[in-house]
């Protein structure tokens, strides 16, 4: 039996995650991180006697509330042996928090490794990380493996230099001796109803992002249900590395702001840095100096995840009319 | 619709022009390198032994790098479309429908199994809607424009994965794209050809798009590989650049290969399909190659033509010449070497000049 935390546990993946792994019957009690209350998602769940799931709230990129919360009784109680780290998504990544000089996200993802690597219990660390840490070569797509090079770039944005260094900090543990790291590399992930997360383009409030003109990227994309399906296989694989997830959906940066509700505008160089700083100014938008350009798509390889993981996506994404007789985003199972 | 050139960097040297060989190709026992340098090279000691040597075993040890090899995986499976008589082209529903022929219609539609249902993309961008909406154009070039005969289609493989090794020329790469739709029309199943497109392409704006979208792929390792997975026919122009800069003295000349293309169809122990094409290089002479003004702009050539720059963006339109494309045999050179064979780079770049004579020579032969 394991015994997981969960961290961001109340943002969006975080709770996917959660609610598939409570029906995993080989998981035991999962521990639940957020930063703010406990969703509602997760009522039936705490009520159970005694309960399988634990929730409790903290900020984990701030030293010591981590260090208190793994030397919690609660956590000693419940003889946790796996962390799932999911960074800051959803409405937690909004705006650039910096904690300590560092990014948020980085310093939250050093926070974790460090306290899971001073946790005599836990032997698991399973981290969601992002694939756009890669370096794109130019084009419309390209195939990217997990040996693919990283984007080292000195003028990349903040945003993707802080999913980078959260992937380097996670990577050079993941060979390492007591902790088994996993890191799973997610593209843009879709949830039904339109929501997109873990996008540094698309995430945040539906409404008008400029891409560049002349450019249509391909992107990879993956449903929410798949990713929590990924951690599931992950925490009961004996693997260690990193893995691209990937979803059996490619489609262009233009039909995948249409399918999530927002609109893409293309516009030439100097006037896409000037509306997009306008649009994050008036709109709380995401702002374009800390995002990428965006001129060049990937779809990742999942070969590796299916040969050590067993996984293969196993939803479909893509429109279906809803009730209401408008289309929205659905994921479905293959 | 098609390739610029492929480069092909992937680790690959580009060799050193050879004089072509008299009297056609010279097969591989026959090479002259090997007679000329005797036996006291090392590696002409290992050539001669690999060449007397029975064709490698069909299954190879273990991978060394794993990060670095590049076989398909066999368990992938491979993207194919249905016989042209198994599909219905039902009734003409635009106005692109009715200028095309119901055969046509049938082959285009059988793309549609390339791509996803539902987004209607495939992993590279190729979208069968927008092939569809840009088929019409280059099937009138095809057929009026270049009047393209085409031969020795028996040579294509109906299923699975090859290389077709293509010469290169023209400018603009309409030879690329004739092949493409030469390609699709003389298959069954129905085939899209794959053209491996340069680096350069995918910087340039709504042609990347273009290009993804018809189905040619930018040229890195990773997605040659991906392609060769995937059971599809991959078009490559090993000459690269160097062909379609070539001045009008030198045309029907092939330039050196670049020699990725030879590695990786001895790690994917995939054939290699030479295809010469015969009116690339005539549809737009050029006379001479402005490499500084090329370089001031950031161009990978700045030709002149008799029409171009002259005429302005009408002078790069091409020259209604008449097309020939020719299927060579399959060269099966994983029968004869083994993957691991790919690390010898003298080795892989002997194979490339032999595959390049064999091109010239039929290249030659039909030129006659």
């Amino acid at each position: 039996m394991t015994n997981v935390l969960v961290t961001h546990a109340d943002e969006p993946v975080g709770r996917r995650i959660v609610k598939t792994l409570f029906h995993d019957p080989a998981i035991g009690v999962i521990f639940a991180v957020g930063s703010g209350p406990a969703p509602r998602a997760f009522d039936r769940f705490l009520a159970g006697s005694p309960p399988r799931l634990l929730y409790a709230r903290g900020d984990l990129a701030k030293h010591r509330p981590a260090s208190d919360l793994f030397r919690s009784a609660r956590f000693r109680d419940a003889d946790i042996d796996s962390v799932v780290h999911v960074p800051a998504h959803g409405a937690a990544a909004r705006g650039v928090r910096l904690v300590a000089g560092l990014p948020a996200r980085t310093a939250e993802a050093r926070i974790v490794l460090q306290q899971c690597l001073e946790s005599p219990g836990v032997r698991n660390l399973v981290a969601i990380g992002s694939a756009f840490v890669y370096r794109l070569a130019p084009g419309n797509a390209n195939v990217l493996h997990e040996s693919s090079e990283l984007d080292l770039d000195p003028s990349i944005p903040a945003e993707i230099r802080s999913w980078i260094d959260c992937d380097m900090l996670l990577h050079g543990e993941a060979q390492g001796g007591a902790l088994r790291v996993v890191l799973l590399r997610v593209p843009t992930v879709l949830a039904s109803g339109g929501f997109v997360f873990l996008n540094p383009w698309l995430e945040g409030r539906p409404g008008p992002r400029v891409r560049p003109l002349g450019f249509d990227p391909l992107c990879a994309v993956v449903a929410d249900k798949d990713v929590a399906r990924a951690v599931r296989l992950a925490l009961r694989s004996r693997a260690c590395g990193v893995f691209n997830v990937a979803g059996s959906e490619a489609v262009p940066l233009s039909l995948l702001a249409r399918w999530t509700g927002r609109s893409a505008w293309p516009l030439p160089s100097p006037a896409r840095g000037l509306v997009a700083t306008a649009l994050g100014a008036l709109r709380g938008l995401p702002a374009g100096p800390r995002l990428p350009p965006l001129r060049y798509g990937f779809t990742l390889d999942g070969q590796r995840a299916d040969d050590e993981l067993g996984f293969r996506p196993a939803y479909r994404i893509g429109l279906a009319r809803a009730g209401d007789g408008r289309l929205r985003l659905e994921t479905s199972a293959v | 619709m098609s390739a610029l050139v492929d480069p092909l960097w992937l680790d690959g040297i580009p060799g050193e022009a050879l004089p072509p060989p008299e009297g056609g190709p010279t097969c591989l026992g026959a090479d002259p390198l090997v007679a000329l340098t005797g036996a006291s090279d090392p590696f002409f000691e290992r050539l001669d032994r690999l060449l007397e040597a029975e064709p490698a075993p069909a299954a190879p040890g273990p991978r060394v790098d794993e990060a670095r090899s590049a076989r398909p995986r066999p368990r992938r499976r491979w993207a194919v479309t249905p016989s042209v008589s198994e599909i219905d082209p039902g009734e003409p529903s635009d106005l692109l429908d009715y200028w095309l022929d119901d055969d046509v219609r049938r082959r285009l539609q059988a793309l549609a199994h390339l791509a996803h249902a539902e987004s209607g993309y495939d992993r590279f961008g190729f979208s069968p809607g927008a092939f569809r909406r840009a088929f019409p154009f280059f099937h009138a070039l095809h057929r009026r424009w270049f009047r393209v005969r085409s031969e020795g289609h028996e040579n294509l493989p109906a299923e699975g994965p090859a290389i077709l090794v293509a010469n290169h020329g023209g400018l603009l790469p309409f030879d690329g794209a004739m092949a493409v739709v030469d390609v699709l029309l003389h298959t069954d199943p129905p085939r899209l050809l794959r053209s491996i497109v340069d680096r350069w392409a995918g910087t340039l704006p709504w042609v990347n798009v273009f290009f993804a979208r018809t189905g040619q792929v930018v040229g890195t390792r990773e997605n040659f590989v991906e392609l060769l997975a995937e059971g599809q026919l991959v078009l490559v122009f090993p000459e690269g650049m160097n062909g379609i800069r070539k001045p009008v003295t030198q045309r029907y000349r092939l330039q050196p290969f670049h020699v990725g293309f030879v590695e990786l169809a001895l790690r994917t122990r995939v054939p290699l399909v030479p295809v010469a094409i015969v009116g690339s290089d005539d549809q737009a002479p050029i006379l001479f190659d402005l490499a500084p003004l090329a370089r001031r702009f950031g161009l990978p050539t700045f030709p002149v033509t008799p029409t171009f720059p002259w005429l302005g963006p009408l002078g790069l339109v091409p020259y209604p010449v008449p097309y020939r494309i020719v299927y060579g045999p399959p060269i099966h050179l994983h029968e004869r070497f083994g993957p691991d064979d790919a690390e010898d780079v003298r080795l892989v770049q002997h194979l490339a000049d032999e595959v390049r004579r064999t091109l010239q020579a039929l290249l030659d032969r039909r030129r006659r």
